[in-house]
């Protein structure tokens, strides 16, 4: 085959381009650390780039909502170690108080603290998380304890001709809310809250209701079904029936506390939400202040005597024991953020490695690449000038 | 009986035809860098011996030579290998130019990358993601509006990007018409003036090796197929004749015009005149409607749907061609075709969850049902959801339209309640938004005869996140926005590789024919140089061969006959 001058620069140029184009490559893996730079390298490992990419965003923003849930969470527990705190204070005030050896005043002193105490429980009800009332469900914007003086109304309230819309009022007795259901000769019939049947009218109601009457003179009546009754015994009675003091009710207003129950849900993982608020309902209830004021009333009153101080010592308890109750079902659920988190975590590991196995270029390869194909190249140009240089014409003279 | 300067006429004629030869080789030398040039060799003949044969010959020993002349100037080439190698430019042309064509588009997807649309997509999702966590909040408010115009302006920048490019192929076509009428001119001149000198016994070497040139270059243009026509008269055996120059499909098969005849861009017997080609674009919309080679007898035929190969092609296809906007192909209009489709299909899901969710309360304390989020009212009339996508202005006026909320379910009268959890987990059909909406603007479902939602609930915003894994249905078929625009890209970097795997192999193939091309008819300045150097000794021996005739002539001249002087 004949081989001419412009053949040999031809090919040699061609070469030494094709040599240029391949180190351009390697330039372009070595710069950027990827192994394509344009989706046509590789369609394959261009695709599952932009799915594996969507995973790792993916991946980073479950590890947001993460933080966010467990700021709420975080908050709500050292609120509610507070509040607990607080009560138990209140409790062992009222063990003190409950000594006879206390007279009126220090008693009074004792209520002053008490008070005091509440309005601590009130502001910690109306805890923030970075603007946010975190124990008013999605009604994050307002206050879940919003007028306070409303909490107390005084039985006067109900027995004001004004008072017409009674749905609104509740009553707190004893660790228990009442709300209306009927009035009978002037009297306001109130049930506890919690208790849906009987039926107010229903016969049952007048055995088995525990309710509260009060009559247009102010006088209250408190009614429960008797637990020991026996059927057989005639001398048992199936209602129990109580006059209580008209301070050791309060008389409140049913908004007093926010009562949203909407949960608050971040979504952790692909498809799977949590609810990161407590109930606020449920801990920072209307019984609560509502028990706490009965019992300030009571330390004020001089004519109280200790042993009567006893059965508000138990409601406290009682109260204590939700708290301890929320913030365990709290820490329950704590615990499976953080299952979720080290879930999470490996995701994430997992996700960058697939990306990373997927499209990062392999860099010993790549400089083994480079040298090899720089060795190359040098041969091409250094043949290149070797080939090209000398004519026939150099030799004839 | 032989003249007595017989010797010197010989000789003459020798020094003459090396001189030729010399002439030559410095003509070859000249152009060895030449595009397109094809050597040139002097067929040595030698000239009639003495005695010619006939009656009257004289009857003499031997047949004595007379000498040598040039028969002809020769180009050394090899027809066959032009032929396979305007069969690959052909393949060169459409693969390079189609390549290119799908290079620009991927360099403005750009995937994957932190910049594409694909990234834009998943940085909203993230948006909404903390929004839904923090519903509240203006900053996250914000970052979602930001991101929701983000998106849309990727959709434009796409949108505007890709029209600018498929508006400069409209130019393109147009210039590489130009060029194709003008080598079609070039050709049929070219074939004029062979027609008229061969009869005369001349060999046009300039003007085959022209020839050939402009069939390389159309070849690159449209595949065609050609056909030498001697010359009448009285042609030299070295003469090669005009072209006639068909147009040929894919197959290979010569195209047909209207009465079934195939259609001659050049005809090289001079029959009829050169052939030009015709486009017609669609004056609004971007495509072409026809592409029609009107022949030198005023035949028309329109060649759009048998388009032959070649870098016509390429360009039309990346341009987009059809009948009417809804049948329009192409690369480019292809891709604006998804884009499109996605862009609408996204913001009209968007816009119906957006508008089942409520937004923050405004000065009154009042909430209000989301109005839309992506505004595509300029869509219509050949305008694409792509370009025409942008961010409403209610949620441009304030962040506080952004329905991050659903409905307060306590808000709902109690019998209702129900029901509108139904409506909720429904399968979603065509029916399922405007179900909710119905409901949601009936005041006797809410106790206070309006809905209300509260602005820590972002369970809505949590809805719109969810789009990205909502399978949605597009113009070609079904996925989630990222899978489907996942197989979109797959789609155009196949063709890309196909297209640059089949530009590299023609391109080496060219290469290698052409290769074999030069081997034969390049000009090595090695072998002209030895070639001179012969015709050099040559033309030498004949000046040498002068002087001893010259001295032999002296002898019998001047030393004649002067016995002993």
């Amino acid at each position: 085959m004949r081989v001419t001058q412009m053949m040999l620069s031809q090919s040699s140029l061609r070469n030494l381009n094709q040599g240029y184009n391949r180190l351009a490559q390697i330039q372009d893996q070595l710069a950027t650390g990827k192994k394509i730079t344009r989706a046509s390298q590789d369609p394959v490992v261009a695709m599952k780039g932009m799915r594996y990419r969507s995973q790792v965003t993916e991946v980073e923003q479950f590890k947001r909502n993460l933080s966010e849930a467990y700021n709420w969470m975080d908050t709500a527990d050292a609120a509610l170690d507070q509040a607990t705190q607080v009560l138990q204070r209140m409790r062992e005030l009222t063990t003190q108080a409950a000594n006879d050896t206390n007279n009126a005043e220090d008693r009074a002193n004792i209520a002053k603290e008490v008070k005091q105490l509440r309005e601590h429980l009130e502001s910690l009800g109306n805890t923030k998380n970075s603007n946010k009332y975190i124990f008013n469900g999605t009604d994050t914007t307002t206050a879940p304890i919003k007028n306070t003086n409303n909490m107390d109304l005084g039985v006067t309230a109900l027995l004001n001709e004004t008072t017409t819309d009674f749905s609104s009022i509740e009553v707190i007795y004893n660790g228990k809310t009442f709300q209306h259901v009927g009035t009978e000769n002037g009297s306001h019939i109130f049930q506890d809250k919690s208790q849906t049947s009987p039926e107010y009218g229903s016969d049952a109601f007048a055995s088995e209701a525990t309710r509260l009457t009060i009559s247009p003179s102010g006088a209250v009546t408190f009614q429960a079904r008797n637990q020991d009754y026996n059927a057989n015994d005639p001398t048992s009675q199936q209602q129990l029936t109580n006059s209580v003091s008209q301070r050791d009710v309060i008389v409140a207003n049913a908004n007093t506390v926010s009562i949203n129950t909407q949960a608050v849900e971040v979504e952790l993982l692909k498809g799977v939400t949590v609810p990161i608020n407590i109930n606020a309902g449920d801990v920072f209830s209307t019984e609560l202040f509502g028990d706490i004021i009965r019992l300030e009333r009571a330390l004020e009153d001089p004519k109280m005597k200790g042993t009567d101080l006893t059965s508000y010592i138990d409601n406290l308890f009682g109260h204590i024991n939700t708290f301890v109750a929320e913030r365990a079902e709290l820490g329950a659920r704590v615990n499976r953020v953080q299952m979720i988190e080290n879930r999470l975590l490996e995701q994430e590991v997992n996700a960058n490695r697939i990306m990373s196995e997927n499209e990062d270029a392999d860099l010993e390869k790549v400089i083994i690449d480079l040298m090899t194909q720089e060795t190359v190249h040098r041969a091409a140009l250094s043949s290149g000038a070797r080939i090209i240089q000398p004519t026939l014409m150099d030799f004839l003279r | 009986m032989l003249s007595t300067f017989h010797a010197l006429e010989t000789a003459r004629r020798a020094m003459m035809t090396q001189q030729y030869a010399l002439h030559t080789t410095g003509h070859n030398i000249a152009n060895a860098n030449t595009e397109g040039y094809t050597r040139q060799r002097v067929n040595f003949t030698q000239t009639e011996s003495y005695p010619s044969v006939g009656r009257n010959s004289p009857s003499v020993p031997g047949n004595l030579g007379t000498g040598v002349k040039a028969g002809s100037v020769q180009r050394i080439r090899e027809e066959f290998l032009d032929v396979q190698y305007r069969n690959e430019t052909n393949k060169v042309g459409y693969w390079q130019t189609r390549n290119q064509a799908l290079t620009k588009m991927e360099d403005i997807l750009n995937e994957p990358s932190e910049q594409g649309l694909s990234q834009q997509i998943d940085l909203f999702w993230t948006a909404l993601q903390d929004l839904s966590a923090d519903s509240e909040d203006a900053g996250a408010r914000s970052v979602v509006r930001q991101r929701a115009v983000a998106v849309a302006e990727t959709f434009n920048f796409l949108h505007d990007s890709l029209t600018m490019i498929q508006n400069d192929y409209q130019n393109e076509i147009e210039i590489k018409r130009l060029e194709i009428n003008s080598l079609l001119s070039q050709l049929d001149l070219v074939n004029e003036q062979i027609r008229k000198t061969e009869p005369h016994g001349y060999v046009t070497n300039d003007l085959y090796d022209e020839q050939d040139r402009l069939l390389d270059q159309l070849s690159n243009l449209v595949n065609i197929q050609v056909q030498r026509v001697a010359s009448v008269g009285n042609t030299n055996p070295a003469a090669e004749g005009a072209v006639t120059v068909t147009l040929i499909d894919d197959q290979g098969k010569p195209v047909q015009n209207e009465a079934g005849q195939p259609i001659n861009l050049v005809d090289g017997t001079g029959a009829s005149e050169r052939a030009q080609f015709e486009i017609e674009f669609q004056p609004n919309a971007h495509f072409v409607t026809g592409f029609t080679v009107r022949e030198g007898n005023g035949t028309g035929t329109n060649v759009l749907n048998t388009l032959p190969r070649g870098e016509m092609k390429a360009l039309i296809e990346a341009y987009g061609y059809g009948t009417s906007p809804e049948d329009v192909t192409g690369v480019y209009p292809n891709m604006l075709k998804e884009l499109n489709s996605m862009a609408e299909v996204f913001a009209t899901e968007m816009n119906n969850i957006h508008s089942i969710g409520f937004t923050l309360a405004d000065q009154n304390g009042v909430v209000h049902r989301g109005g839309d989020l992506f505004d595509l009212s300029g869509v219509g009339q050949g305008v694409g959801a792509a370009k025409a996508i942008k961010l409403d202005s209610n949620i441009q006026a304030s962040l506080n339209n952004i329905a991050a909320s659903s409905v307060n379910i306590n808000s709902i009268v109690s019998g209702q309640r129900q029901v509108y959890q139904d409506l909720v987990n429904a399968p979603r059909d065509q029916q399922y938004f405007s179900n909710i909406v119905d409901f949601l603007t009936t005041s006797s479902n809410f106790t206070t005869g309006a809905p209300t939602a509260f602005a820590g609930d972002g369970t809505n915003a949590k809805r719109l996140a969810d789009v990205k894994d909502t399978t949605l249905s597009f113009s070609n078929d079904s996925g989630t926005i990222s899978t489907y625009y996942q197989g979109v890209i797959g789609d155009m970097a196949v063709s890309t590789q196909e297209a640059g795997r089949m530009m590299n192999s023609s391109l080496s193939l060219q290469d290698s024919v052409e290769y074999r091309r030069q081997s034969v008819s390049n000009v090595s300045l090695d072998e002209e140089m030895t070639m001179m150097i012969q015709y050099q000794h040559a033309y030498n021996a004949a000046a040498r061969n002068i002087t001893m005739v010259d001295e032999m002539l002296d002898r019998i001249i001047n030393g004649m006959g002067v016995v002993g002087r």
